[in-house]
């Protein structure tokens, strides 16, 4: 293996989620820095072993939602009341429930817009392409099967010791991802 | 536990997708689709040359098929979001089987929608103006009308539903990226896929994502229905003035969006073979809750019915002429289509006909349609006013209208069939794990 291509990682495909968990928490347990799993359908214990959740979106999506509704209010507000008062038979010009219909659907706007690209932006897509696509078998991982990927290169976390921790589980194979 | 791979297996429904022929059945459906898109182009290039005039509207009939159909098929839209949106959120079994195509009817729905406020304002190629930009003449929109909510209405509503749709299709396009033999799939899936690869960190984001965008189309399917609804009875016409009209507007159309979805659920099964992934029960659940949404109707029809006799005698004098007047066969054709045939649906026998449920669901459209005709048209014949023209009947300039938007929703919605997974993979993967888990 010495005269292969330099790698980034070392790869272990399970057919099943459990064992997918189990090397994670192995690997997690080991202090491995650098680590990912990926999986044909949502795994939420793998995502918290890897300290990943949801909740950074939902705050992304309620604050630019509530920042373009304000802004929505604050542009008819000075739009109808300020820069072009048009008095319509005596009524009010500062007439704010009216202009709240339009800033909820506009916040609303906002936030399912800001609920995708702040999903995207956390992580870190679009990117199309990424070395462990390389890696033999990976086209199942959004069909059937399961991986855990851990990521070599800091001293002390080489191949050998990633392979050896990952053969614990029992995985259907295990392969070295190259450096794209 | 080896052998479960069978159990998550959607390789059939990604193939769907990728095969390489669809049969002839299909190609003449997209034809005769894009003939109607085809007729839609004519429409409104006839409109755009000639004017207004040739739509058979004039005052007191000042909106007809314009109004009719862009409220009907919003209706379909709200619906069928609505529905795709509860199943998401709630994490409901029976949202594997059918929020993908509920989403894309919805979609479909809201594009043919959007056609008509622009088609109707008389001078189309200027519907920018609505929007609030830096004129020379330093005029801006005037945001205490309904008229102006309904345009930011529209857009949020095509934007969301379309983003709605998109979030939850990222990860099964990815799925037909890693299955597609031919190079150039695998590019363009590949491309909106946004290289997913399936982290689980991701999944975790994603299903927030999924979720929250689902969460967000529910206040604003109640907001666009209504905002169209308040276009009305912020009028002085005795039968629109009510404040239940919201109310009437965003529950009937409910019954037609299930009809429709119901619909397509039985036209998928018998043309795809996927009866393993929408199975009996789905179909169950689905004509259940159709009739249930018909009897809410129901209900709304008989709220209409006493708050008309407890009205003014004005209000009250123009519902009875919308109920037995000139137009009365379209509302009572609207009671009996949209709440009384769907009672059927209570039987379980029926349930599982498609010669039944198929005639129900679009019937049910069908009534809706007439409803929002009885609502637009029948509800101008009492006015404040005597009236002196002719009653408003639409011309054939309007209905090959209707039929180019009935082109470019089938049409939009056998791309779909053609193109991406109809029922969300990764959902039915994650559906089936957790039914083997014990």
């Amino acid at each position: 293996m010495s005269a292969a291509p330099p790698i980034c990682g070392v790869i272990a495909e399970f057919d099943r989620a459990e064992p997918m968990i189990g090397a994670l928490r192995a690997a997690r347990a080991a202090g491995w820095p650098d680590l990912d799993a990926y999986s044909p359908y949502p795994v939420p214990d793998a995502a918290k072993i890897l300290g990943a959740h949801g909740a950074p979106v939902g705050w992304i999506a309620v604050g630019v939602g509530l920042f373009g509704a304000a802004l929505q209010f604050g542009v008819q507000v000075w739009l109808n009341v300020f820069d072009y008062p048009l008095n319509v038979g005596g009524r009010p010009l500062f007439a704010w429930p009216l202009f709240l219909p339009s800033a909820m659907i506009v916040g609303i706007l906002w936030g399912a817009v800001a609920a995708l690209v702040g999903m995207l932006a956390l992580n870190r897509l679009p990117r199309l392409h990424h070395p462990v696509f390389a890696a033999p078998g990976f086209e199942r991982a959004s069909q059937d099967r399961f991986f855990v990927c851990l990521f070599t290169g800091r001293p002390g976390f080489g191949p050998e010791a990633a392979a050896a921790l990952l053969r614990d589980h029992r995985p259907l194979r295990i392969a070295e991802v190259p450096r794209a | 536990m080896s052998g479960a791979q069978g159990g998550i297996d959607t390789r059939r429904i990604a193939d769907v997708a990728l095969a390489p022929r669809f049969g002839r059945g299909f190609l003449a459906a997209l034809a005769a689709a894009a003939l109607g898109v085809l007729l839609l182009c004519y429409a409104v290039v006839v409109l755009l040359v000639v004017g207004l005039g040739v739509w058979g509207t004039n005052v007191p009939f000042v909106w007809g098929f314009d109004l009719i159909n862009y409220v009907w098929w919003i209706g379909i839209a709200n619906a069928a979001s609505l529905f795709a949106a509860v199943l998401v959120i709630r994490r409901h079994g029976l949202r594997t089987a059918v929020n993908r195509f509920a989403e894309a009817a919805a979609l479909a729905a809201v594009l043919a929608a959007a056609l008509y406020p622009i088609l109707h304002l008389g001078r189309p190629w200027l519907f920018w103006w609505v929007f609030p930009y830096p004129a020379t003449y330093e005029v801006w929109p005037q945001f205490r009308s309904a008229l102006i909510w309904d345009f930011w209405g529209i857009m949020s509503h095509v934007v969301v539903t379309s983003l709605f749709w998109y979030v939850g299709l990222i990860p099964d396009l990815a799925t037909l990226r890693d299955r597609a033999r031919r190079e150039w799939q695998r590019r363009v899936y590949g491309l909106f896929a946004l290289g997913w690869r399936g982290s689980v960190q991701h999944w975790a984001r994603h299903q927030a994502a999924y979720r929250l965008v689902a969460a967000l189309v529910l206040p604003l399917l109640l907001a666009a229905q209504t905002i169209v609804a308040l276009e009305f009875a912020v009028t002085l016409v005795p039968d629109w003035h009510q404040a239940r009209l919201p109310v009437h507007v965003v529950g009937t159309g409910i019954p037609s969006g299930l009809g429709v979805v119901l619909v397509l659920a039985v036209l998928l099964r018998a043309t795809l073979g996927l009866e393993r992934y929408i199975d009996d029960a789905d179909m169950d659940l689905l004509g259940r809750l159709f009739a249930a949404s018909a009897l809410a109707c129901a209900l709304i029809y008989a709220g209409e019915i006493v708050t008309a006799l407890l009205e003014n005698p004005r209000t009250r004098e123009a519902f009875l002429s919308r109920a037995f007047g000139d137009y009365a066969p379209l509302y009572w054709g609207a009671a009996v289509l949209t709440t009384l045939l769907p009672q059927l649906l209570w039987w379980r026998r029926l349930r599982h006909i498609p010669l039944v449920t198929v005639p129900l669901g679009l019937g049910a459209a069908a009534g809706v349609w007439l409803d929002r005709f009885s609502l637009v048209a029948g509800g101008l014949v009492r006015d404040h006013l005597p009236r002196i023209g002719p009653l408003y009947a639409p011309t054939a300039a309007e209905w090959i209208l209707l039929i180019g938007t009935l082109g470019l929703f089938v049409l939009a919605l056998l791309l779909f069939a053609r193109f991406v997974p109809v029922i969300s993979m990764f959902e039915t993967r994650h559906e089936e794990s957790e039914r083997e888990a014990p």
